[in-house]
């Protein structure tokens, strides 16, 4: 349950809340005014919630006909100044990669949701890691992307406020890749001074000081200035391979290079200023457990259960970012190590980046795979023991 | 109250028997009207109703990491298939509540303490046998009173449920407790387990 | 600087740092740049006339020869977008921002694959005004059979003819809910112009289907696909039959509905007021 400030958002203390819930509060904090969803199990909630909640703040939430329609509003929606999010689960998650490929071309903030749940098909309706790598990769073509890994209810609230504010700092889409079991479990959630929390919005041509008739859509430096629609700036948005000024005629091979060159970098150069790792009982580890999601929440138990009762000297990593890949920091984190373990729930995806990151670096690297299930301590524990007693 | 370092209950049985509701008011009285961080998650097929169903509730005043049921402290068993399936998992001497009615327990229950509450009878004559979750919660309390205030409780149902039916839940809930204490007293040696 | 003088010149952006953005890329004879043509008559009557803010016009459109128009040729605020998703993206911006006046160019094979999304923008009457420029084919591609194809005809992908029915777009538009409907050709400047002009300025989904000429695909001279064009249509008053072989042109439809964002006003008063609320939502 929560109570609500005089503005309508959530007031600062304790509640308790569901995941999806606790996303939906975020998003409202960060300024999220539009919301358009299809539904979905095991998302369904979250739209839900964005229909009771967001009139009271003059937002709208809109129920479209697919899922390809609720992230189609979503371009729209950006283009003419909002914030506005989508929630979605792994078979949605397919349909709208078409417009995440348009969205990364645009350069257009925007969120989407993922709570994943197993595939391929129609799967099943629990949790689910299989669609970290069709975060990365799932949108046709070239171009980078930002993808969130939350494993509490806490994570659901403070991420999907990260997720605007890197989508507006970067001019991007971001997604929270988030799981059936984070999005349905209640626990506490402490939502701070409204004040302190930093929100970001995209920077515009009037902020750069910069007139309508000197605006480059796509100039003005590695993020350019995003004009919005309705305040004299002629600004076109396209997706075809385009110059700085919007034109896309006059079609040559180094203006194609610059185009894709600047928006892949524009994410991939700033993986230390994006990306989120946290490493705990590094110092003695001669093993180490990399893990994200709400997998994260049994691997740190079955760390401290290896270290605690069976002596063994495991360490632990947490992908909370899971791209851009944080392939420099996990090479600072692991110098030496025998053996890694990457327990996910699915049959190992982030395990290859892993494995090309820290190949150099360790003997061996070993799935620690679950379908459909969250990992118990002893799974995870088990394999540690088999392999590293 | 206590530190309480881990504390795990796990309540099963069909569909349409108020399984996650139960979980999730027990989670409201600990986290909002108790001060004890919980984790409530449940888990059900599609189906509305007679499917199986679980609710767990892992509560703490640490952080809780793994969110779900280990080894449970508390099992309540809704339905034979519910006792069938996580009776393996009730710690030895854990508290294992059944519906005498609907579930039959054997001796492969002799390392838990087990307390029928016939809580579908008991509902029956208070507002129905939907309410029967809130007779069950009612008996819970009385049981684990060291983890759980009778008013966190109340207060608990009364955020959950529709507010036209509070005191019919009420009714339940002390007929539930009262059942289970009537229990206690006829059964000394659990009282001192309990203590213990 | 243009020495042609086109009337229209102003509302387009011919050339900016990189480069020249004329000649429109369609081809010599393409009814698109007609209908483009009418479309700015429209617009700049409706900027002199009514409280029109130029600021205010926004141009969507998806992908095909028809989309091509706001590629980069408009002097608006504008979206070159996703084949068959203009709607979607159109609903997202009055959505952010209801005072947009929003102009949708779609073609007959943008609508078909975009459907889903034409069928329940009419339904929600959310304000837009569609111009659809109809060809009876995917124009862009080379020429395959559209939904708007005739029975029967011979294209690239029905090189035996088409086996399927051709279904009315208006028709479609009408039994969905838009709130105005009508159609004309790009050999009826006049009323088109007209139409458009009416069809932004009602409050809800104008869907304004223009037949157009594709002279390269149907390998036929302009001028005889005009003089085609004037001879196949039949203006018809409103539930009048159509004459046999014949195609209605005019209004069909004119009906006032409330729009979506007005309906949506009203729960976003209402919940507004309650403020300081103890909300238990999440239970």
């Amino acid at each position: 349950m929560h109570s609500e400030t005089s503005q309508n958002l959530i007031a600062p203390g304790i509640h308790y809340l569901q995941g999806a819930e606790a996303c939906a509060e975020g998003a409202m904090l960060a300024g999220c005014r539009v919301y358009a969803g299809y539904p979905i199990t095991p998302a369904t909630e979250i739209m839900e919630h964005f229909a009771r909640r967001l009139p009271s703040m003059g937002g709208r939430t809109i129920q479209m006909e697919d899922e390809i329609a609720s992230a189609g509003v979503l371009l729209g929606a950006s283009w003419a100044g909002a914030k506005a999010m989508t929630a979605t689960s792994s078979p949605g998650f397919s349909l709208m990669q078409e417009v995440i490929s348009f969205g990364i071309m645009t350069e257009t903030p925007m969120v989407v949701v993922d709570v994943q749940r197993p595939g391929p098909g129609q799967g099943y309706i629990s949790t689910s890691q299989e669609d970290v790598m069709q975060a990365r990769w799932g949108h046709h073509g070239e171009g980078a992307i930002i993808a969130l890994s939350p494993a509490s209810v806490q994570d659901m609230f403070a991420m999907t406020i990260r997720a605007f504010n890197l989508s507006e700092r970067w001019r991007t889409p971001v997604l929270v890749m988030a799981e059936e079991t984070v999005a349905h479990m209640r626990e506490r959630l402490v939502i701070p001074d409204l004040d302190s929390i930093e929100i970001i919005d995209r920077k515009t041509p009037q902020d750069e000081g910069i007139a309508p008739q000197d605006y480059l859509p796509y100039g003005h430096g590695p993020v350019p200035p995003m004009a919005i629609w309705g305040q004299g700036y002629d600004v076109n948005h396209v997706s075809l391979v385009h110059h700085r000024d919007g034109r896309i005629t006059g079609y040559n091979a180094e203006t194609h290079f610059d185009n894709i060159d600047r928006i892949r970098r524009k994410i991939e150069d700033n993986v230390a200023d994006i990306s989120e790792v946290e490493a705990r009982f590094m110092e003695d580890s001669r093993h180490f457990v990399i893990c994200y999601g709400a997998v994260s929440r049994t691997a740190v138990e079955a760390v401290l259960e290896a270290r605690q009762v069976h002596g063994i000297p495991v360490g632990y990593i947490r992908l909370k970012t899971l791209w851009p890949f944080p392939e420099a920091r996990l090479r600072e984190l692991v110098r030496d190590a025998e053996k890694i373990f990457v327990p996910e729930m699915n049959l190992g995806m982030m395990k290859h980046p892993i494995t090309e990151a820290l190949r150099d670096r360790c003997r061996m690297v070993a799935a620690v795979p679950s379908l459909g299930c969250l990992h118990t301590p002893e799974q995870i524990l088990a394999r540690i023991q088999e392999e590293a007693a | 109250m206590m530190e309480i370092e881990r504390y795990e209950i796990r309540i099963a049985g069909f569909g349409g028997q108020g399984v996650v509701t139960i979980g999730r008011i027990l989670g409201v009285a600990f986290t909002v009207f108790s001060g004890i961080n919980s984790v409530n998650t449940q888990s059900y097929g599609p189906e509305s109703r007679g499917g199986a169903c679980r609710s767990e509730v892992v509560l703490s005043h640490a952080e809780i990491n793994y969110p779900y049921v280990r080894r449970a402290d508390t099992l309540i068993a809704l339905s034979a298939v519910a006792l069938d399936t996580y009776l393996k998992d009730v710690k030895k001497g854990g508290l294992l509540i059944i519906d005498p009615d609907a579930v039959r327990v054997g001796k492969n229950a002799a390392d838990q303490r087990v307390v029928p509450i016939p809580a579908a009878a008991i509902a029956h004559d208070s507002g129905g046998v939907k309410y029967q979750n809130i007779v069950v919660l009612g008996a819970l309390q009385c049981l684990i009173a060291e983890y759980i205030e009778k008013t966190a409780l109340k207060k608990a149902i009364k955020a959950t449920v529709p507010p036209e039916t509070f005191d019919t839940n009420v009714e339940a809930f002390e007929k539930g407790r009262a059942h289970a204490k009537a229990f206690l007293n006829s059964k000394p040696e659990f009282r001192a387990l309990m203590d213990a | 600087m243009n020495e042609i003088g086109h009337p229209m010149l102003k509302y387009l952006k011919t050339e900016g740092p990189s480069g020249p953005r004329l000649p429109l890329i369609l081809c010599p004879g393409c009814g698109a740049g007609q209908v483009l043509n009418y479309t700015l008559h429209a617009v700049d009557r409706l900027l002199a006339e009514d409280n029109l803010n130029k600021e205010d016009v926004v141009f969507i459109s998806g992908v095909g020869c028809s989309s091509r128009l706001t590629s980069h040729y408009l002097q608006f605020d504008s979206g070159w977008t996703i084949h068959g998703r203009s709607l979607a993206i159109a609903t997202g911006a009055l959505l952010a921002n209801p005072k947009l006046r929003i102009i949708v160019f779609t073609g007959d094979g943008d609508a078909a694959i975009g459907g889903n999304h034409f069928i329940h923008a009419c339904r929600r009457n959310i304000d837009v005004t569609i111009i659809c420029v109809n060809n009876g084919l995917y124009g862009m591609t080379g020429g395959q059979v559209a939904p708007t194809t005739d029975t029967g005809e011979k294209t690239a992908t029905t090189p035996f003819g088409n086996v399927e029915d051709p279904f009315d777009l208006c028709k479609l538009a009408e039994t969905a809910g838009a709130a105005y409907v009508a159609r004309w050709s790009t050999a009826h400047p006049r009323q088109t112009v007209k139409t458009i002009i009416k069809g932004i300025r009602k409050k809800g989904t104008a869907f304004i289907e223009i037949l157009s000429q594709c002279p390269v695909h149907k390998k036929t001279a302009p001028v005889e696909m005009f003089k085609a064009l004037r001879r196949l249509t039949a203006r018809v008053k409103e539930g009048a039959a159509v004459p046999d072989g014949r195609i209605a042109v005019g209004e069909f439809c004119n009906r006032d509905k409330p729009d979506w964002i007005s309906r949506y006003q009203d729960i976003i008063d209402q919940e507004n007021r309650h403020k300081d609320t103890e909300c238990t939502g999440s239970i």
